[in-house]
């Protein structure tokens, strides 16, 4: 029994009673402000070290970031320039494609002619002539005097034709003279070009009406032109006192400034009636 | 021979140049001419003894492309060239001035060479509405181009025919 009882045990003992009491003491909670008062200091120093370390941490590995950025962000850059050039190509191409499918179109509506489409390369050099040169000449079939159009309407016709490339005369050119008819009054006119490349009927009757958007429309008299190509509409007439007829500015369908392609009527054989006008 | 050369090569980019994109730049009617404007600043250099050549040249070039009535260009650019051999001697302590002067004169002669071939030739083309509607603007444009084809022909005719320094 003293055996029991001796000093060595009784501190065990002692010990195991107090770890105990603490843990109660612990888990019903009573030591929890002692524990606050002994963690915070502990966490607040924790706090302090991670905030260094994340601080020290990005500096040190921040660079190497910004410089895989700026890597990434240049080749990003170059696909966006890439993808910019790409959309511009493919722009160009839909507008190609566009005028080639309205060629397409003006064809399907006129099946009665065979056509050459070609690319206008340049115009003429004198700001007092209006040409248009094109890329297509006798080696691809165009010969002189074969009308031109393009999907919208008349356009001029071969002045000059070599291997590979015609000169076009446009029907706003000052020389120009289009025998056309107005559909609306089944009237007969001439159309006129002009240094300034605007267009205007002449000959029409002074006991005609005619109104501002009346269709002109190309007659075929003359031997020159098909019939029935479409120009333009009237934009206003004009009456002089004592003159014998009135005359018409024309609006063009076609803008004659930004024409890119045409099409050639290969089938179309011009009359040169000159020689039956008698001279005066 | 290489001055030659580099000068028709100069005359035939200058050609394509101003049939395919100066054409279409124009004010009202009118517009520059890319080829007198080299002719007119080619002939005010010191060094070149040949600009009646190019003139020929040219006008016989533009002659054959043209629609205008054969030898009207090759009239209008020897006319031009003369006036600026004209003025090179009067006017030789200020190019720059010169080349705006014959600019000036030089298209004026032109157009109304053009507009008398193409009246003879039978078109309807009244004096007054040519003058308002392309020569004016012409001039316009070539006095804005001007300076620009002079400093490159300047440049030019610097290195086609480099100064003698007598030692």
């Amino acid at each position: 029994m003293m055996k029991i009882f001796n000093s060595r045990n009784i501190q065990t003992i002692v010990i195991i009673l107090i770890v105990g009491g603490l843990l109660f003491l612990a888990l019903s909670g009573y030591l929890t402000p002692i524990f606050n008062l002994s963690l915070n200091p502990l966490i607040s120093l924790e706090r302090w070290l991670s905030v260094r370390y994340i601080s020290a941490r990005d500096l040190l590995t921040t660079p190497s970031d910004v410089t895989a950025l700026r890597e990434q962000n240049a080749v990003l850059e170059s696909q966006v320039t890439q993808l910019q050039t790409q959309l511009i190509e493919m722009e160009e191409r839909l507008g190609e494609a566009q005028v080639c499918f309205a060629l397409l179109e003006f064809g399907r509506t006129n099946p009665q002619y065979d056509y050459i489409a070609a690319t206008v390369i340049g115009r003429e050099i004198s700001p007092f002539l209006q040409y248009i040169i094109i890329d297509k000449g006798t080696e691809q079939g165009v010969r002189y005097g074969m009308p031109v159009v393009t999907q919208q309407g008349l356009v001029g016709r071969v002045d000059a034709v070599i291997a590979n490339a015609s000169r076009i005369k446009l029907i706003t050119d000052s020389t120009s003279v289009v025998n056309v008819r107005l559909q609306s009054a089944e009237i007969e006119a001439q159309l006129l070009g002009s240094l300034t490349g605007d267009l205007s009927l002449n000959m029409i009757p002074l006991d005609e009406i005619i109104q501002p958007g009346d269709v002109v429309l190309t007659s075929g008299l003359g031997g020159n032109y098909p019939p029935n190509i479409f120009i333009g509409q009237v934009l206003s007439t004009q009456q002089r006192e004592n003159a014998l007829f009135q005359t018409a500015s024309i609006q063009p369908i076609v803008d004659f400034s930004s024409i890119n392609a045409v099409l050639v009527i290969n089938n179309f054989q011009s009359v040169d009636i000159s020689p039956l006008i008698p001279e005066q | 021979m290489i001055p030659n050369l580099v000068c028709l090569l100069i005359l035939a980019v200058f050609y394509i140049l101003q049939s395919t994109i100066f054409s279409r730049i124009t004010l009202i009617a009118g517009a520059s001419d890319l080829i007198l404007l080299f002719l007119l600043a080619w002939s005010l250099q010191e060094e070149v003894k040949n600009s009646w050549l190019w003139a020929v040249v040219a006008g016989v070039l533009i002659s054959i492309g043209s629609a205008m009535p054969f030898f009207t260009p090759l009239v209008g650019y020897l006319g031009a060239v003369s006036i600026s051999k004209l003025f090179q001697r009067r006017v030789w302590r200020n190019p720059l001035l010169a080349m705006f002067i014959v600019t000036f004169l030089g298209t004026l002669f032109q157009h109304a060479v053009y507009a008398a071939g193409l009246i003879v030739s039978g078109a309807p083309i009244a004096w007054i509405e040519s003058l308002d509607s392309v020569t004016i603007p012409s001039v316009l444009l070539n006095l804005i181009f001007a300076l620009p084809i002079y400093a490159i022909v300047n440049d030019l005719a610097g290195r086609l025919y480099p100064l003698e320094v007598e030692v």
